[in-house]
């Protein structure tokens, strides 16, 4: 018996180990010296002074050292272009793949399988030629200026590309795949037997669908809408693709403090601010979660 | 009533053609400029021509003479060749590691599978940029020179959690009287495994292994972080071309990366319904 066991206890090792050792040194070791450059000097010519050095967040805030800068909101003011790019983005993602989530979830097996490709397919195309498409289509001579020009509704080329329209544009296109999926889990679960009874006791459609249909589909929303805002409010390569040369977003500015600036502790503060986002949300998704659970569990 | 509900139904399917237009129409839009003979405006059709094709895969066209283009595609080549590289490598590792921690997780009862499992979802749910930056800093700051080598491990440590998702989802709807018919019939621990466990997982794995190989192909944000000066792989080629300015064989080459990501995809699904 107790051969069984120490053999059950090496094997577990033996599929453990050398993982356990990659990812501690590899994954978890480099965001806890990320941590700590955060809270260090930056050096003069790049690289890192080794000294404390409190002022990396107090830059984000506005209040660099108080000694010799005055209060200058600029990076306050991308955290928060940032986080209103991410909202737009998931909203609109949200609007385009909410309608077509029905439809779908009313399709023969067949169908509904075939459309369920069709929606992750591009999941598996390559990111940068899937933006590369939208900078064809939006550019100058692209194919929206194009047809524009050609039918005699606008006389010079809009300026498409390049802006903030564009970048929520790209990461809508990109996002899809991501908020389909947890909404049509929830809207094909819909219980329609509950529609009918709001509709026969007297509801319009509109009260049928705040009341009944969107409390029902609410955890694949918010699911939807979790999973596209992190990767979106960091995101670098569609505001450095559609968004052209400027800062835009905080994930450019991270970008620039590493290969331009050089200034490493104050980017590690940066992409802090940006996981302390993603980790506030998802704990609020969590507690919310939790709630929610407990207060279905009883009527189960 | 019925007039209504019927113009509400008609909509609603005529919404999801426009949806699925928006998602594919760009696609083909693509495949057909790829075409065209004129690189510079895509409104304007100049001819069909393969040319852009011929340049990419480093035929003899009208434009090799121009020096700058040869050296474009010698740089091009060099990147695929070293996106191949890393994929086969990360794919190899991450397959591994990832079929380990779900083993481990689903067959053995031990203390910190939370952990493991938590430890799991955790690159999924980081934003890519930070986890490159955090790579970055602790390979310049370990003194190692950043090249294929920083590329493999950095993408492994997320390439990992895809695998270990697809194999765990495996496991979770595995059968186990199977196992406990061929340890009653007298088969030992072994051959019980490779007998009866492995042909089960096997789908998961490849199916892991798929994955990964294209998310690996396809990593632009990690990789561009540790790369380092001389390494290039496919997509920071792009990503590089888009900022400088665009020349018409990134179309063809679009369109390839297209075609390579259809029949990736659709070999991911063929093993699918192989397995059901």
């Amino acid at each position: 018996m107790t051969t069984t066991r120490t053999r059950r206890r090496l094997q577990l090792s033996l599929l453990l180990g050398p993982v356990t050792v990659f990812l501690g040194i590899f994954f978890l070791g480099p965001l806890v010296i990320m941590m700590i450059t955060s809270l260090l000097a930056p050096g003069l010519y790049g690289g890192v002074e080794w000294e404390y050095y409190p002022h990396n967040f107090g830059r984000i805030l506005g209040f660099a050292d108080p000694a010799f800068e005055d209060f200058d909101p600029v990076y306050l003011a991308i955290f928060f272009r940032s986080v209103r790019i991410a909202l737009a983005t998931v909203l609109v993602t949200l609007l385009v793949c909410y309608p077509a989530a029905f439809q779908i979830s009313r399709l023969s097996e067949r169908w509904k399988n075939f459309c369920l490709f069709l929606i992750t397919l591009p999941f598996f195309i390559s990111l940068i030629v899937r933006l590369f498409i939208w900078v064809l289509i939006l550019r100058q001579t692209g194919i929206v200026n194009g047809v524009l020009m050609a039918t005699g509704v606008i006389e010079r080329p809009l300026e498409l590309i390049y802006t903030d329209g564009a970048i929520v544009l790209g990461m809508v296109y990109v996002f899809i795949p991501f908020m389909f999926m947890p909404v049509y889990a929830s809207v094909e679960k819909l219980d329609w037997s509950l529609v009918r009874a709001s509709q026969d006791l007297g509801a319009g459609p509109v009260r049928t669908f705040f009341r009944v249909i969107l409390p029902l589909t609410l955890p694949g929303i918010i699911g939807g809408c979790i999973i596209v805002f992190i990767p979106a409010l960091g995101n670098f390569v569609v505001p450095a693709v559609l968004g052209g040369a400027k800062v835009l977003m905080l994930g450019n500015l991270i970008e620039q403090q590493f290969l331009a600036a050089r200034n490493w502790p104050f980017g590690a503060a940066l992409a802090m601010l940006v996981m302390a986002a993603v980790l506030l949300i998802l704990f609020i998704y969590v507690r919310l979660d939790a709630r929610q659970g407990a207060a279905v569990a009883p009527t189960r | 009533m019925s007039i209504l509900k019927r113009a509400a139904s008609l909509g609603l399917a005529g919404y999801t053609l426009l949806f699925f237009a928006f998602i594919y129409l760009p696609l083909a839009l693509i495949v057909v400029y790829s075409f065209n003979a004129d690189p510079v405006n895509m409104m304007n059709w100049a001819g069909f021509t393969t040319e852009w094709y011929a340049q990419v895969l480093g035929f003899k066209t009208t434009l090799s003479e121009n020096a700058l283009y040869i050296e474009s595609t010698d740089q091009l080549l060099a990147a695929l060749r070293n996106s191949l590289l890393i994929a086969a490598s990360t794919t190899t590792i991450a397959t591994v590691f990832g079929t380990a921690i779900a083993l481990a997780i689903y067959r053995f009862d031990f203390l910190g599978r939370r952990f493991y499992r938590v430890l799991m979802f955790a690159p999924m749910l980081m934003p890519d940029i930070v986890l490159g930056i955090a790579l970055l800093i602790f390979f310049v700051g370990a003194g190692v020179h950043l090249g294929l080598g920083t590329i493999i491990i950095g993408q492994c440590t997320f390439l990992i959690s895809y695998v270990f998702i697809v194999v765990s989802a495996r496991l979770a709807g595995m059968d186990r009287t199977l196992e406990n018919a061929s340890a009653d019939l007298g088969a030992d621990e072994w051959t019980t495994f490779r007998r009866i466990v492995l042909p089960q997982v096997l789908p998961g794995v490849i199916g892991g292994a798929l994955l990964a190989f294209i998310i690996s192909m396809d990593d632009l944000v990690i990789t561009y972080f540790i790369a380092g000066v001389e390494t290039t792989t496919l997509p920071i080629f792009i990503f590089g071309m888009l900022r400088r300015g665009i020349k018409p064989e990134i179309n063809a080459i679009a369109v390839m990366m297209l075609a390579f990501s259809f029949l990736i995809a659709s070999l991911g699904l063929y093993f699918r319904t192989r397995q059901r």
